[in-house]
């Protein structure tokens, strides 16, 4: 099998265009999504190469083109919307909820609405408090609701294409400080099924589970960690709704050890719902109080001291470790 | 009391002598059916309400009939319709039949959306709903528009679809949402065969236009600054809508321009069933009921020698006596079963 070298921008723009390729009423939208070539230029070439019908420049306007796209979507087109940054999408946040989420359930199974909104969420670099947020536990909260959030090349291209085939909402959350990383993947196509988590690396003493960006903390963090003979499970979740529960519970039965590591803040969080989940199913196994990594209670500030004070830090995630195994 | 400052619209010209010979008798008197349909189901559907029979929110077309019956004699069937929660009139008119949505008031499995959209949320194949958020269905509505134009530039995706505009109705109150704003400007600067319907009852639930929209009337004021045309109709005379609506699809589907209407209507009852509507005086209400559109309707036909006075009574008979049917048939359908309560949150 041939494969090659990509980063995740590109793993993301070839899932777009080859299933824009496989389906004529695929087509994306978005603010700077054409003639800029995306603002972070996901969508470079795009619009070259299939025209501003399919590649659509929309004005800054999220409510409207959110709300018209899932409109669209209810007549039987299959748009991908753009958010230059999830924050935005809170300005047209009713239409996603009220329309495109309920919309399959309230309409007495008539009406879905496959449609795809994806884009960068959380923190970049120094963007400060209304450009940071991560939106995957605000909008977990709904069901009708898929939320995707891969953490490498591989998995963008496949879950974005078993997205784009689905019929229901998808929340596809990108992060943008790793839209450079690299990764080697397939050439040939390929589609990774929604619901799977993956385990990034086995370990016997503690499981560690995370999402996105954090996954590759994550990962610093076991490494470091191998160092001194401590062997951590690393899970990546991969899609946050529907939630992979058995492997999650799988890994901290054998490990009977649990950290879990989100970018978002701490209450009412992803690792609120994943630690409940676990303490459920798991209780007997645990032998010890599962901790948290999350952002800390505060909107994002903008000082690279402060910033990085309210992030989860590979020193955190280890920090939190050390204390379960103590 | 709000003080009541009317507005000077230039009210669309109707021809109504060429109108009755174009519908001719059988038509007039089928639209005038469907009327009575509205009336009386919403009517018995209201008392049904007041037995604790249907729940929730309930919210009556009563008084606004003329409107979308007027709009589907012009327009037919085979469009996009979108309505607000004020949406029992469009689903009958649309070919949902009495016996399936009141099913669904009575939230019976057997009802429109299966017993879990309730009197706000009623569907048909080309109506996308029955919207419960003020505003919520205008971006749902240019999104269709949009669908349309994207079928007409990739034929082999249209699977037979041949629709040719999408036709939104909201309220005076939904005009100061932001989705309005956002909706026609998008339409306009792509070219979306949308028509934008204001029905202007006057009331966004107890407060009144003029103490919510700054600059009256609405659509020939606000429709300009979209670049998009603007016309007003006089919401009671089923003949003016229908020549208005007429009008604006002809020249929709040769300019492929949204367009935004302002229909000046009545609404015989509060914003909603637990609104007692303590807001408008007695005097006002009966001054309004004056001109009820059915009354205008039945003068009209029988001017014209189509329909006497005892016709028009059998004819609501007949209306009525379906009503109580389905009436009927909610009281003994079953409950959704518990069991298949979670499926179909998600499609397959």
């Amino acid at each position: 099998m041939s494969s090659q070298q990509i980063d995740i921008r590109e793993a993301i723009r070839q899932a777009i265009d080859e299933e824009m390729a496989r389906d004529e009423r695929v087509h994306i939208l978005g603010e700077e999504v054409a003639e800029y070539n995306g603002a972070y230029k996901v969508t470079k070439g795009m619009l070259e190469k299939w025209g501003p019908d399919r590649v659509i420049d929309t004005p800054i306007s999220e409510l409207g083109f959110a709300g018209l796209a899932i409109g669209a979507a209810m007549c039987g087109l299959r748009p991908i919307v753009e958010f230059m940054s999830f924050n935005f999408s809170f300005v047209g946040c009713d239409q996603i909820i009220s329309n495109a989420i309920k919309m399959f359930y309230m309409s007495g199974s008539r009406f879905s609405v496959p449609i795809v909104f994806r884009g960068p969420n959380g923190a970049a670099a120094q963007v400060s408090s209304q450009h940071s947020h991560c939106v995957e536990a605000l909008y977990g909260n709904l069901p009708g609701l898929i939320v995707l959030a891969p953490a490498n090349a591989y998995d963008a291209k496949g879950l974005l294409k078993t997205a784009i085939r689905n019929n229901n909402p998808v929340l596809f959350l990108e992060n943008e400080l790793s839209y450079g990383l690299k990764m080697e993947i397939p050439t040939e196509e390929y589609l990774i099924p929604i619901g799977k988590a993956n385990i990034v690396r086995e370990g016997k003493h503690i499981t560690l589970v995370s999402h996105s960006r954090m996954v590759d903390l994550c990962t610093e963090a076991a490494n470091e960690l191998a160092g001194k003979g401590i062997e951590v499970e690393v899970i990546d979740l991969r899609s946050i709704r529907p939630l992979d529960l058995p492997t999650i519970l799988d890994s901290v039965r054998k490990t009977h050890m649990c950290v879990l590591v989100e970018e978002g803040h701490v209450f009412s969080g992803i690792c609120a719902e994943v630690g409940f989940e676990i303490q459920q199913h798991c209780f007997d196994f645990l032998d010890a109080p599962i901790e948290r990594v999350c952002q800390r209670e505060t909107p994002m500030p903008y000082s690279k001291v402060l910033e990085k004070e309210t992030m989860p830090t590979k020193e955190r995630i280890i920090a939190a470790i050390e204390r379960v195994l103590r | 009391m709000a003080e009541k400052k009317k507005p000077h619209p230039n009210i669309f010209a109707h021809d109504l002598e060429k109108i009755v010979k174009e519908l001719g008798k059988e038509a007039l008197i089928e639209n005038l059916k469907k009327m009575l349909l509205i009336r009386n189901f919403e009517t018995r559907a209201e008392a049904a309400y007041l037995q604790g029979k249907v729940g929730g929110f309930f919210h009556a077309y009563t008084g606004q009939e003329a409107v979308q019956t007027a709009a589907l004699a012009a327009m037919g069937n085979n469009q996009w319709w979108i309505t607000s929660y004020r949406c029992h009139a469009l689903a009958l008119l649309l070919g949902a039949t009495p016996v399936e949505l009141m099913d669904e008031l009575f939230g019976k499995v057997t009802g429109n959306a299966k017993g879990r959209g309730g009197s706000m949320h009623f569907f048909t194949e080309n109506l996308l709903g029955g919207f419960g958020i003020v505003g919520g269905q205008i971006p749902i509505a240019t999104g269709a528009a949009f669908a349309i134009n994207y079928k007409k530039k990739f034929p082999n995706i249209a699977n037979g679809d041949s629709k040719d505009v999408a036709i939104c109705f909201f309220g005076d109150g939904a005009v100061v949402q932001g989705s309005f704003h956002e909706s026609l400007n998008l339409a306009s600067l792509w070219n979306l065969p949308c028509i934008y319907v204001i029905e202007n009852n006057e009331w966004g639930m107890g407060t009144h236009v003029d103490r919510a929209v700054c600059v009256q009337p609405i659509a020939e004021t606000k429709a300009p600054g979209y670049r998009m045309k603007a016309y007003s109709f006089d919401g009671m005379d089923f003949f003016n809508c229908y020549g208005g609506f007429k009008h604006v699809f002809e020249e929709v589907k040769k300019t492929s321009r949204p367009v935004l209407v302002e229909i000046y209507t009545e609404r015989f009852k509060g914003h909603s069933i637990s609104d007692p509507g303590l807001y408008r005086s007695k005097d006002d209400l009966a001054k309004c009921m004056e001109r009820d559109p059915l009354v205008i309707m039945l003068k009209a036909l029988s001017t014209h020698g189509i329909l006497s006075e005892d016709e028009y009574k059998a004819l609501d008979k007949e209306q009525k006596d379906i009503v109580l049917e389905s009436l009927k048939h909610a009281e003994e359908a079953p409950w959704p079963d518990p069991i298949h309560l979670e499926e179909d949150v998600y499609a397959p």
